[in-house]
């Protein structure tokens, strides 16, 4: 509870009257006159939100913390993307399931509590057979953006015989083209839509239009077929890719005369690659529809934009497309029309092709829009992020011009343009390694601890790039956090990627005098016995790994130049040992080496000897072990003999 | 019977602290037991299993938990991005060492995690310095200065005289209105009023308990209508009606009794015709009236009650009027 003390002033001029019958005269209550005057400044106008807003603008982002629609939680913060995807739609289902619930058992959920009432509470309007409807009810229907709700609503009036309006049809033709007839996900379910990845691929298929269908018999049924009519069903037949027809459509309503509308040549312009084959017809094409919309006295507008720019970027032919890109965008800029996102994201696909001369396009793109705010304006502008940071990891190979593009995206709400999860995984992805490759280790691990796993959690690939870049930089130190990390996102099923790891540890002797490194090889051992353990375990999982010699032989020798971790260096030699049928190849020579000299150090003969024998059986390099063997220890007679027994009586008398 | 017999000594031996013995007893024992299960408890339980059966209960693997984030937060971080708003206490997200509870003698006190009483008391952490000092600058802007020529107190107590107070409430529910929004007081001080002697009466007989004599404050509460501009409204007027009937004479006004008098006036009572009775008595001829002062003294007496100044001056007057030396 917030008291709010107000100071005003009453009112002077009112109270200045004097009774009559009255006993004297008596005084205004302001009696004073102010000495000199007072001027109090006006109130600044301010929404019910600005002040909440201001504050907000004073929150900044925190990188520990996972995204707020996780709890917050050390064990529940999601920690790899299945994990990530499975908590938050799990979640989502949990809206399902109530907003099922209260369908169902809809008389329970009549109340309205809320004070103005909240319509999306109540349950919704059940159409069924025998429901009394009526046009209104239709036009409601129609306004809410109920699919399926509508057609059954209509089919029930034409049973019924009711008239149904012209403009109401051309309404239910407009509501049934835009959807197909198909019920589209509720916007409510906005993890759904956000860990949705079929849209890719929808784009690229064939044709989804329902012919024959309702739309194209309400089509039929408006007599005299209007331009609105026209419009709407050649737009549906765009969208959902039923070319021909639509194409079809087009020319019969330019025969026709049919004053049709902008945004239908937008759509017709955006399958005009369906169409033609070849860039020279496709161009042609589209200059010829552009030339129709001139005559026609239509202004071109942002969607025009991008459908050229669309059709340009299906060119196979690159001198062309660059060429009519190039003429394209000054004539549009004349035209008033700005650039959006959308736009810019076709241009890079246009110009920074992978078989293509590098173009630094998107140097001069960025020099226009730096430190501007962009909203959502035509759906293609989600790609551009991901694509402008693609570019400059692949093409041009620049972490400045990266930087960049991530400066845009954080200024103002740009960071809502990033698309859904799949485009932000790319984006990061290519941002990550682009900073691996290009900035220092210290540096790249500044960014890593920002962005993992918040924000962002690497592929197995991505891994193995930062592995590399650990490697040529030989900063072994961070290899035990990234183990760690590896484990952690779920990576320890690739086999090459722990090999990798191994590999990294042991040819990097840890360097005693670095601060740094002073603790590592002790958690080198651990890394390698962790994985050891994880290897063990694995075998009952399907995605299993197998041991092979070598990567025995790198935990062998990870294990041994740890000093404290002797016995589990045995344990791991005598596993080898016993499971020699099973494990392909064999630990390297300079493992097994190292291995004898631990031993030497921590005066296990016995374990020395069975290094030996192992050696022996499978055929490796004994000669300078068993040298070793016999001047690191003073053998006793048993070993002596087992000595001799193994690589036989020249050794003694060196 | 032998195993029993063994059983029980083991025991007996067990009792007794001699572990040595217990191990070589047990080698006799022919019924192997888990040695873990004899170690806890003290009453054995009969499991009819052999060992390998009893081992096959599945150990449920945990995934590996990632420490809690205070461990990697940087020293230099910005806190009121972490804790923007006021939210009960969460160990993972506070990297203090925090402490409380109450234990025994010599025991430390119960750690952050699990800490009940940490979660229910209410902390301040978003309420940090530079947060305060962050938000002040965001909101800044939409504040304008203040007034110049009211710096003081006194000043503005004195150009505006009349304080409103309304309250406006701030909850989660389904519903943005509160029925206590509408309510308005309006408070004044008596003396920035001017009155006659009449009208003041009058006044404060209309006003009734709205006034605290203590403190001298005039206080409206309005109420009754739905929305707070029109309870604000009414408030005005309701002062304003109140100052200005206060003035107005009415016919039936001049029927007020001695009943309702507020005050003690000496002319209007028994007091003066007692004192003239007294002083006049057996005098025949010119009458003597009462003294102003012991007029005045009787008033006061009986105004302002009964202390030791007002005594002893009546008193006093009383011995001069009727001459009594002393």
């Amino acid at each position: 509870m917030y008291l709010s003390r107000q100071l005003r002033q009453l009112p002077r001029s009112r109270l200045t009257r004097h009774i009559a019958s009255g006993n004297g005269t008596h005084y205004t209550t302001a009696a004073r006159p102010a000495a000199e005057h007072i001027e109090i400044p006006k109130r600044i106008e301010r929404s019910p939100t600005d002040l909440l807003q201001a504050l907000a603008s004073t929150v900044g982002r925190d990188s520990t913390a996972p995204h707020y629609k996780y709890h917050d939680d050390p064990f529940l913060i999601p920690m790899s993307n299945i994990a990530k995807r499975t908590y938050a739609l799990s979640k989502e289902a949990g809206r399902k399931a109530a907003n099922w619930i209260k369908e169902e058992h809809r008389e329970l959920f009549m109340h309205q509590e809320a004070q103005p009432p909240i319509e999306k509470f109540a349950p919704s309007m059940v159409y069924t057979e025998e429901s009394e409807v009526d046009a209104s009810s239709l036009q409601l229907l129609i306004s809410q953006g109920e699919v399926t709700d509508a057609v059954l609503v209509y089919n029930l009036l034409e049973q019924k015989g009711i008239e149904v309006t012209d403009a109401l049809k051309q309404s239910l033709l407009e509501l049934v083209c835009f959807y197909n007839n198909q019920e589209p996900l509720p916007e409510e379910y906005i993890e759904e839509r956000w860990f949705m990845q079929n849209n890719r691929r929808r784009e690229r298929h064939g044709k989804t239009w329902k012919d024959g269908e309702l739309a194209e018999k309400l089509y039929a049924a408006i007599e005299p077929k209007t331009p609105q009519s026209y419009a709407a069903l050649i737009r549906g037949m765009a969208k959902y890719l039923q070319c021909e027809r639509a194409y079809a459509l087009l020319q019969e309503a330019n025969e026709k005369r049919i004053q049709l509308d902008t945004n239908t040549y937008n759509a017709i312009i955006q399958i005009v690659s369906f169409i033609k084959d070849t860039a020279e017809l496709r161009w042609q094409m589209c200059t010829s529809l552009l030339n129709q919309m001139a005559e026609q006295q239509l202004q071109p507008n942002l969607g025009t934009l991008n459908a050229v720019l669309e059709c340009i970027s299906t060119f196979g032919n690159f001198k062309l497309a660059r060429s009519s890109a190039l003429k394209v965008l000054p004539e549009f800029k004349q035209l008033g029309v700005t650039p959006s996102l959308g736009s810019y994201y076709y241009l890079l696909i246009i110009f920074c092709r992978e078989r293509a001369p590098v173009s630094h396009v998107i140097i001069d793109i960025l020099n226009d829009i730096a430190g501007k705010e962009f909203k959502v304006e035509h759906p293609k502008d989600t790609f551009f992020f991901a694509t402008a940071m693609d570019v400059c990891r692949n093409h041009l190979h620049d972490k400045a011009l990266a930087k960049r593009v991530d400066d845009l995206l954080h200024t103002g709400n740009n960071y809502d343009l990033i698309g859904d999860s799949f485009k932000e995984g790319i984006y990061y992805r290519n941002y990550l390694a682009l900073l691996c490759q290009t900035e220092s280790i210290e540096d790249f691990m500044q960014f890593y601890d920002m962005l993992v796993p918040n924000i962002y959690i690497p592929e197995p690939g991505i891994m193995e790039e930062i592995l590399r870049a650990i490697e040529i930089n030989g900063a072994v130190e961070h290899v035990p956090r990234i183990w760690s990390d590896m484990v952690i996102f779920d990576h320890t099923h690739r086999e090459s990627l722990l090999l990798y790891v191994l590999r990294i540890m042991v040819d990097n002797r840890p360097n005693p005098e670095l601060p740094a490194q002073q603790q590592l090889p002790k958690q080198c051992a651990k890394v390698a016995m962790d994985m050891y353990n994880k290897i063990e375990e694995s075998v009952k999982r399907i995605k299993k790994v197998s041991f092979t010699g070598q990567m025995l032989g790198d935990i062998l020798t990870l294990l041994v130049r740890d000093n404290s971790s002797f016995d589990q260096a045995v344990e791991v030699f005598n596993y080898i040992d016993k499971q020699q049928h099973r494990i392909p190849g064999t630990p390297a020579d300079s493992a097994l080496f190292e291995y004898i000299e631990a031993t030497v150090l921590n005066k296990s003969p016995s374990q020395a000897l069975l290094a030996l024998q192992y050696a022996v059986e499978n055929n490796m390099e004994t000669s300078a072990l068993a040298k070793r063997i016999h001047e690191g220890f003073t053998l006793s007679e048993v070993h002596l003999a087992k000595l001799k027994s193994l690589v036989g009586e020249g050794f003694i008398n060196k | 019977m032998t195993t029993n017999l063994v059983r029980l000594l083991e025991c007996n031996i067990r009792n007794s602290k001699a572990t040595v013995a217990q191990r070589t007893m047990r080698v006799f024992s022919s019924q192997q037991e888990q040695s873990s299960v004899e170690d806890d408890e003290e009453f054995r339980v009969l499991n009819l299993r052999t060992i390998k059966q009893q081992a096959r209960r599945r150990v449920i693997k945990k995934d590996a938990v990632p420490p809690p984030r205070t461990t990697h937060m940087p020293v230099d971080q910005d806190w009121s991005a972490v804790w923007s708003g006021p939210r009960s206490f969460h160990p993972a997200s506070v990297p203090l060492p925090l402490r409380q509870g109450y234990t025994e003698r010599g025991a430390a006190a119960p750690s952050k995690y699990a800490n009940a009483e940490l979660m229910k008391i209410p902390n301040f952490l978003h309420l940090t310095p530079p947060a305060i000092r962050q938000q002040c600058e965001a909101i800044k802007k939409f504040c304008t200065p203040w007034p110049k020529g009211l710096e003081s107190e006194a000043t503005w107590k004195a150009i505006f005289p009349v304080e409103v107070i309304t309250t406006d409430y701030c909850h989660s529910l389904p519903t943005i209105r509160h029925p206590e929004a509408r309510r308005v007081t309006i408070t004044l001080n008596l003396v920035d009023l001017k009155f006659d002697a009449h009208a003041k009466d009058k006044f404060l007989r209309l006003v009734g308990e709205r006034y605290n004599q203590e403190t001298g404050v005039l206080t409206f509460t309005a109420d009754r209508c739905p929305t707070r501009k029109q309870n604000y409204d009414y408030a005005l007027y309701l002062l304003t009606a109140c100052y200005h009937e206060s003035f107005v004479t009415e016919p039936w006004e001049a029927s007020k009794s001695e009943a309702d008098m507020e005050v003690y006036l000496f002319e209007r009572n028994k007091a003066k015709l007692s004192a003239e009775a007294i002083l006049n008595w057996n005098v025949n001829g010119e009458k003597q009236a009462p003294s102003a002062t012991y007029a005045e003294s009787v008033e006061k007496l009986i105004n302002e009650g009964e202390n030791e100044y007002n005594i002893a001056k009546y008193k006093e007057e009383v011995l001069k009027m009727l001459k009594i030396a002393n």
